[in-house]
């Protein structure tokens, strides 16, 4: 029921990101900003959430998009759309540099400095919704998981903590606190693919 | 692929990142062997996950940061472009370089013309005030000579009464080495053009009149003639006469004698 309320008429979108991202790689100026202005602020609330800082925050968005000046063709556009795999890079980015500031995680330190992925064949609803839509029912969807589900799972998105040290914050056992995550972003991706 | 089963569970942890690292390790390992269902199931996984993104409240960055931003990458855009391989086309700034040539080579040239013109009238200016200086030197020297004439001692006068009862008298001051000096005031000033001649008359018996220099009063009536070299010498001389003759003077008187004075 409240998918249907999320529903939506098609965004049509002037310059697709696909096509501003090919003329990135041109090094147009004209490109790189038009993309800057759409999703900045998406990427800048996500790395904002993070750090907690706005300061540091600034820096991340700032070097994010300095990697998608420089590492344009690095995004395929062939194997899904672009607003995700820029969010990942930005989420990595912010992982990161947390995890320099807190030395919380030695895990994510054996990782190498790579850009994301990208991210799967883009589901309909990106092509339907935009970005505050979107927002609305992500959060809409989250609502309707349990306080736990929530909570684990934002302690792996915006913290970047793994199970072991969720399971640990929460003094939860390790398997429940796999179940909660799991069941809960396939959950999300019903919601998602519903609408 | 058969033992895909064993990593179901793992495709929404390895794509929040949240797999231990054994488990992620022993994942990856799997996803090189380039196993497709989980591949995709891995990529669908992300996508999910990539949509919490948008449960972090909104918020927008700085103008700064734009600001900034921007600036680094015009920066890096013209840079790109300069170092591109050379084009054929001549650069902008070249162009800029010639049409700056160009505009100064005219400005040099308007500059030199203006610097010759100035040059030339500053000449005429020098010129013009030499010529003033040299006749104000010679009007240095007349005055001086008059003075000089009227003050000596050795000077003769020569009273010239006016036929003209009306008319007033005037005076002459004759030295014999520097010529003679004619004086008046209240002078009237002869119809058109005229002038008034100074004659003098030789004491030879029918000797004719010998034309001087010709002279008009100025505006007041005063009349000033200085005549160096006079066409006579004193001792030949009888007495000084002027007549009202036309522009340039005469040979021989054409009128009447107006004054008349002779030589003691």
């Amino acid at each position: 029921m409240f998918l249907a309320a999320l529903l939506s008429p098609a965004n049509p979108e002037a310059t697709p990101d696909a096509a501003l991202v090919r003329r990135l790689l041109q090094k147009d100026v004209s490109a790189f900003e038009q993309l800057y202005d759409r999703h900045s602020r998406a990427v800048y609330s996500l790395v904002l959430r993070i750090l907690k800082q706005g300061g540091t925050a600034e820096e991340v968005v700032q070097d994010v998009f300095l990697q998608l000046w420089r590492n344009a063709e690095r995004y395929d556009e062939s194997r899904g759309p672009f607003i995700p795999w820029l969010l990942t890079l930005a989420r990595n980015r912010a992982l990161d540099t947390l995890r320099l500031k807190s030395e919380r995680q030695r895990r994510r330190e054996e990782q190498t400095e790579q850009l994301p992925p990208v991210v799967a064949a883009p589901p309909e609803f990106e092509k339907q919704i935009d970005d505050k839509r979107r927002a609305e029912k992500v959060r809409t969807l989250m609502g309707f998981l349990s306080p736990q589900q929530r909570k684990a799972i934002e302690l792996a998105y915006f913290e970047g903590l793994s199970h072991s040290e969720i399971a640990e914050a929460l003094k939860e056992p390790l398997g429940t606190v796999k179940s909660w995550i799991r069941n809960g972003l396939l959950r999300l991706k019903e919601g998602l693919q519903a609408t | 692929m058969t033992n895909c089963e064993q990593f179901r569970e793992m495709y929404e942890g390895y794509a929040l990142g949240a797999l231990d690292a054994a488990e992620r390790n022993a994942f990856e390992a799997h996803l090189a062997t380039g196993c497709p269902v989980c591949a995709k199931a891995v990529e669908e996984a992300r996508s999910v996950v990539s949509q919490l993104a948008y449960l972090a409240p909104e918020a927008a960055p700085s103008d700064m940061l734009k600001g900034r931003l921007m600036k680094t990458i015009r920066a890096e855009a013209a840079s790109a472009k300069g170092a591109a391989p050379a084009k054929t086309v001549v650069p902008i700034w070249l162009w800029a370089g010639v049409a700056a040539l160009l505009l100064l080579t005219a400005y040099s040239e308007w500059n030199s013309v203006q610097l010759r013109n100035e040059i030339r009238q500053t000449n005429e200016r020098t010129a013009a005030l030499l010529q003033q200086r040299h006749d104000l030197e010679a009007q240095l020297g007349l005055a001086k000579r008059e003075a000089a004439i009227m003050m000596d001692p050795t000077s003769v006068k020569v009273a010239l009464t006016a036929m003209n009862p009306q008319m007033p008298a005037l005076e002459a001051m004759w030295h014999s080495q520097m010529g003679i000096v004619l004086t008046g005031q209240r002078v009237p000033m002869p119809n058109g053009k005229r002038v008034l001649q100074l004659w003098l008359i030789p004491k030879a018996p029918g000797g004719k009149p010998m034309p001087s220099m010709t002279v008009r009063p100025d505006a007041d009536g005063t009349l000033m003639l200085l005549v160096a070299n006079p066409p006579e010498v004193m001792t030949e001389t009888k007495a000084l006469a002027i007549t009202e003759e036309p522009e340039g003077g005469s040979l021989q008187p054409t009128t009447a004698l107006a004054w008349v004075g002779g030589l003691s």
